[in-house]
């Protein structure tokens, strides 16, 4: 059972590592609002600004090439890092679009990526880091939904930018920006389903 | 503070406020958490007639460049009052002086509970813009600058929130409005974080002995009970409606 | 973040040419509008209009002044907006932008050309008048600020009261009088995206136009007209901007009666 915590609310009565909490005087508190089930494994965060994880995908554009080592624009406010390794044969330009994982989190504002693939062609959009999870649903459920009734390749970033290409892009950036106005809805899924299925004959 | 000396009106009657109230008795306080869509954090309040709309924007980069840390988040706050706020005339854009001020010891409180350093090299923006005035904007702007900080998902250690208490005649009573700020004998403003009792914010004017600015302060933490309920309901109400808090993943 | 923006841009460009709009709407249709009135009881008149995302509060306040030199028999009219920092993380706080300036004289010039505030009616006596301050704030921004504001004000007009004068002072609690309403204007703004042209452009549209044209009308006659950034119309298409302008005044002129109700 998931309970809503607010920042300075009592999570333990004892020390506790409990990710978005902090301890005092020998307890444990929230740091943000968030959902927190009592298991200890973290308090989930119900907003904020995209909070860097590694193995998260992100989708974004070289920006610079210095000496081997690429910067990346993910739109997000720090700077991101394509440090290639001994066996990685990276041959970015700037402009390209790439999609990575993050590998480590050097601080707030320095990520570094890892597995960076080339996108070609396509297009970009931006949603809020926010509503992502909302659009790629559970199990993937509504972006597969998206991708499928559109014929389109869809790759998304946990940093709100998101590469599609082929088949009705229109159509779809049409259900993304919609899931992404409409993310506190129910019934959402269905929705955009059958505003697909009539609008893609 | 500091009326017109004639025609001051009559604070008590019946042994009642000039607007029914009783001494230990709050306006009515409502709150809406996320109003808006671009701020990163937003909360509405009306509290009395106050009302206030709190935004909050950041992290961000730091503009100037050169006033950034590189061990932690600068806070900027701005208090405002919209020109079309008071009951008077039509107030003038533009900051100033009390604003000014108001501004600086709003930002020292949320100084203290925002983890500012766990975003060095980066900028906070808190704006506070009063709507409409009613007495105690300050403390009410403070109330609904916290909710719009948790709703932008920036880490705090705990959810302040700010009353006024003042002195009428012999009595103390709890959240002047605007007639009581004008002609009562003391008001006090007071911000207090709640899970350590810290008071972050503390301003007196007036007249008080020692026992009366420690019942006052005894009022505020009792106040702070009622106010600290209302800003946590407000935050779990605009939360628990959203699909996927039910999810088990 | 330039970099995206760009690709936001070409993406609606793109869309656009193909006579889509990103939400689904048809080029000349307004977003949802929700307008509620009356509701901030410290001003004269108050208004907030919903366009979209796009939230615009108008604040009236009248005081006691003097009239101006050049117009002695009437009261007088200001008009000013504020694009808070809490509508758009670009918006900054200090002097008003050029931006905010023209939205006010914009949403002004429309008011004043349309007569819609009986000024001689409010000449109290001699060097004495009311000055009706209707004051824009911006509080969140998702395009087209100008029709947004201009329908907030009007229905903030249509509801404001002036308060009584005695002894050189406005007395404003109590009686008051409802202020008089000569005439209502509304606005329609369009955006010329390439060669496509929509009417109320949301914040990316607005950032993807190469023009804009703002044309305020009464039921007959254009009151006011303001083009802006630095795209051109042809004579045919302002004509065109012109005839729908008028259509949508009509859209809009139900709405505010609506509220009225």
């Amino acid at each position: 059972m998931r309970n809503i915590v607010t920042p300075g609310e009592l999570i333990a009565p004892a020390p506790v590592m409990v990710k978005n909490a902090y301890i005092e005087g020998g307890k444990t508190y929230s740091k943000v609002l968030g959902m927190y089930d009592g298991a200890g494994r973290g308090i989930i965060p119900l907003e904020g600004a995209w909070c860097p994880t590694p193995e998260d995908t992100v989708v974004g554009m070289i920006s610079e090439v210095k000496n081997k080592v690429y910067v990346a624009d993910l739109s997000y406010f720090g700077r991101s890092l394509i440090v290639p390794g001994k066996y990685d044969e990276y041959n970015f330009s700037e402009g390209d679009i790439i999609a990575a994982k993050i590998k480590d989190v050097e601080s707030r504002r320095t990520v570094i990526l890892k597995e960076a693939e080339l996108l070609e062609g396509g297009t970009l959009i931006r949603v809020k880091p926010k509503k992502v999870l909302r659009i790629i649903g559970k199990k993937d459920t509504m972006i597969s939904q998206i991708a499928a009734l559109t014929k389109t390749q869809i790759v998304v970033g946990m940093n709100g930018i998101i590469w599609l290409r082929g088949g009705n892009l229109a159509l779809a950036t049409e259900a993304i920006f919609r899931v992404e106005r409409e993310a506190h809805t129910s019934g959402l899924t269905e929705t955009i389903k059958l505003f697909l299925e009539t609008k893609s004959v | 503070m500091g009326g017109p000396s004639v025609n001051k009106p009559e604070l008590v009657i019946n042994g009642k406020r000039v607007d029914g109230r009783e001494f230990n008795e709050l306006r009515k306080i409502k709150i809406t958490a996320s109003p808006l869509v671009n701020a990163s954090g937003s909360a509405y309040i009306e509290w009395g007639n106050n009302k206030i709309l709190a935004g909050v924007y950041g992290p961000r980069e730091v503009n100037p460049r050169h006033l950034a840390d590189s061990t932690k988040a600068v806070l900027k706050c701005r208090y405002s009052m919209a020109t079309f706020s008071s009951l008077s005339e039509h107030g003038r854009s533009g900051p100033n002086r009390r604003a000014t001020e108001i501004s600086k010891v709003i930002k020292e409180v949320f100084e203290n509970v925002i983890m500012l350093n766990e975003y060095p090299d980066s900028q906070i923006d808190l704006f506070i813009e009063v709507l409409q005035a009613d007495g105690g904007t300050r403390t009410a702007g403070i109330t609904a600058a916290a909710v719009a900080l948790a709703t932008s998902g920036i880490p705090m250690r705990d959810l302040v929130y700010a009353v006024s208490v003042g002195r009428i005649g012999e009595r103390l009573a709890i959240d002047f409005n605007m007639i009581e700020d004008n002609y009562s004998d003391s008001d006090m403003p007071i911000a207090i974080a709640p899970r350590n009792g810290e008071v972050l914010l503390l301003q007196m004017d007036g007249e008080m002995t020692k026992a009366q600015v420690s019942e006052a302060m005894d009022m505020a933490i009792g106040a702070g009970k009622t106010i600290s309920a209302i800003q946590r309901e407000a935050l779990r109400e605009a939360y628990a409606l959203m699909p996927g808090n039910t999810d088990k993943q | 973040m330039d970099a995206m923006d760009t690709v936001k841009t070409n993406h609606i460009r793109g869309l656009i040419s193909k006579g889509i709009r990103e939400d689904g709407r048809a080029l000349m249709d307004f977003r949802k509008i929700k307008l509620a009135s009356g509701f901030m009881q410290n001003a004269e008149g108050s208004a907030q209009v919903e366009l979209g995302e796009t939230k615009v509060l108008a604040g009236i306040k009248l005081d006691v002044e003097e009239p101006m030199e050049d117009t002695p028999d009437r009261g007088n009219l200001m008009v000013s907006a504020e694009l808070l920092p809490i509508a758009s993380g670009s918006f900054e706080t200090g002097p008003p932008s050029p931006a905010s300036v023209e939205f006010a004289r914009v949403v002004d010039r429309g008011i004043r050309a349309g007569n819609c505030v009986d000024l001689p009616s409010l000449l109290i006596e001699e060097e004495k008048c009311w000055t009706v301050f209707i004051d824009l704030y911006v509080l969140n921004y998702d395009g087209n600020l100008f029709d947004a504001g201009a329908l907030a004000a009007m229905a903030a007009l249509t509801s404001t009261r002036v308060p009584k004068y005695e002894d050189g002072a406005a007395i404003r609690t109590g009686a008051s009088t409802q202020l008089k309403i000569g005439n209502i204007v509304t606005s329609s703004t369009f955006s010329k995206i390439k060669s496509r042209t929509v009417l109320d452009a949301n914040g990316d549209e607005s950032a993807a136009s190469d023009c804009r044209m703002t044309i305020t009308t009464d039921e007959e006659k254009v009151r006011a007209m303001q083009k802006g950034l630095s795209g051109g119309f042809f004579k045919g298409e302002v004509e065109e901007l012109v005839d729908t302008a008028f259509i949508k005044n009509k859209e809009l002129r139900d709405i505010l009666k609506r509220k009225a109700e």
